[in-house]
């Protein structure tokens, strides 16, 4: 991202969005509603009871590149975090990539005798399918999980290292497509088109920071929880056998 | 033409100013698509080594009072983990004979990406390799991929060896940026090389 500040607490909250409109899909995903007038950043997370600190680290991983593993994860908190995710599952399923689908289906020309135009949106059907189990799975298995360590119980036979070593990057593929559209789709310039390839480049973007604030951000945290919940566990024993 | 291949680099220096310059030169290597993560404490450190798997780290011997790359490898049982130092002042010598190369603050390009290539036993590509074109061979395995065929069957097929087939669709893999079935099927059908009433749904 081009604009390259860190905020804190005390600034605007309109001064944030407008230096960096992306700014807008996080802060919808933390349920955070705009008609704010000049509130701060922490009174506008504070009359939505959205924890300061979690929105802070997302919005500053993502405008700084979000290549940096944070420093001190226990001043996240982990719930906040997970809802964050959860909306922005929501958010991909149910609408940026059903919206991206249409698009196309209006901008390819499905009467074509080659097939391309179907070949195109079979493609972009097995990859929706495919994010999907992979939201999915995260939703059912990973949540679930870290809902139990919230919960102060750490399951035997599941651990978080388990999820982020085998956690894949999913754009890939929509990037092999929208490459194919690019170099093979043999058609006449169209504004259509045009607007569903600028959807599908943002997407990619969105799906690859999104699986970037799992991995440097909500893993962590979840790896910090579960040592606390050690820590705790081990203290227990002490005073269970010193009694 | 960059490698596709990604190399998950992990940067700790506690140094903002060097950290982020070692990523954005990271970010220009020719050869290279680097995923970097910076680290900026022992802890986020740990975090990453147990929930990844870099390939490289990038480490100041100083780093958090003091690295020492042998003891990191034990602790964190990743024996094989390539630790470049990061001297930003001088070190002694022989501790840096744990590590797997080094580089300065006056780091061109063009070293750095020769070390990452060296360490990554990536050999330079030729410019014949990297032709996007297919071979007349590669196209036949295209076609059979397209209509459905297993590797096995490929091979059966053309007369090669299992292992024959594989290295081809590498290539194709490499040579078209192309790695689904559904892409190849684009592919193919753009280029003629088989029809859409030939393709097994």
């Amino acid at each position: 991202m081009s604009n390259y500040r860190t905020y804190t607490a005390d600034d605007k909250m309109i001064e944030l969005i407008c230096e960096n409109y992306h700014l807008l899909l996080v802060m919808s995903r933390f349920g955070l509603s705009m008609g704010f007038g000049d509130k701060t950043v922490k009174e506008v997370c504070e009359t939505h009871e959205v924890d300061t600190n979690t929105f802070l680290a997302i919005v500053n991983f993502l405008q700084e590149g979000h290549s940096q593993i944070i420093d001190s994860p226990e001043k996240l908190s982990v719930l906040s975090l997970m809802d964050y995710l959860k909306q922005s599952h929501l958010y991909f399923l149910n609408f940026n990539l059903p919206t991206i689908r249409r698009k196309l289906m209006e901008a390819i020309d499905c009467s074509r005798e080659d097939g391309i135009a179907y070949l195109i949106l079979k493609f972009y059907d097995e990859y929706v399918h495919e994010v999907r189990r992979h939201m999915e799975y995260e939703d059912k298995y990973v949540f679930t999980y870290v809902n139990e360590l919230l919960a102060g119980q750490k399951r035997e036979n599941y651990k978080i290292e388990v999820f982020s070593r085998k956690h894949s990057q999913i754009e890939e593929k929509l990037s092999e497509l929208k490459n194919i559209i690019i170099k093979y789709y043999n058609a006449d310039a169209s504004n259509l088109l045009n607007a569903a390839l600028f959807d599908i480049f943002t997407c990619e973007e969105e799906l690859l920071s999104h699986n970037m604030v799992e991995d440097y951000l909500f893993v962590p945290a979840v790896l910090h929880l579960e040592n606390q919940i050690l820590i705790n566990q081990e203290e227990g024993n002490k005073k269970g056998g010193a009694e | 033409m960059k490698n596709n291949e990604q190399i998950r680099i992990a940067i700790a220096e506690s140094s903002t100013i060097i950290r982020c310059g070692i990523v954005a030169l990271l970010k220009r290597l020719p050869d290279l698509t680097i995923v970097p993560v910076e680290i900026g404490s022992m802890d986020a450190l740990t975090s990453c080594f147990r929930a990844y798997a870099p390939e490289i780290l990038i480490v100041n011997p100083t780093f958090e009072g003091g690295f020492n790359p042998t003891e990191f490898r034990s602790r964190l049982s990743t024996p094989k983990i390539k630790c470049i130092a990061m001297l930003s002042q001088l070190t002694d010598t022989t501790q840096l004979k744990q590590y797997d190369e080094s580089i300065t603050l006056y780091e061109t390009v063009e070293s750095l990406s020769q070390k990452i290539l060296h360490l990554q036993h990536i050999a330079p590509q030729e410019d014949a390799i990297n032709a996007e074109t297919l071979s007349p061979r590669e196209r036949e395995i295209v076609v059979c991929v397209v209509k459905g065929l297993s590797n096995k069957e490929i091979a059966e097929e053309l007369n090669l060896s299992i292992y024959t087939v594989i290295t081809h669709r590498k290539n194709i893999a490499r040579k078209l940026h192309i790695h689904s079935t559904a892409g190849l099927t684009i592919y193919a059908i753009v280029n003629k090389l088989v029809d859409l009433s030939e393709i097994k749904d």
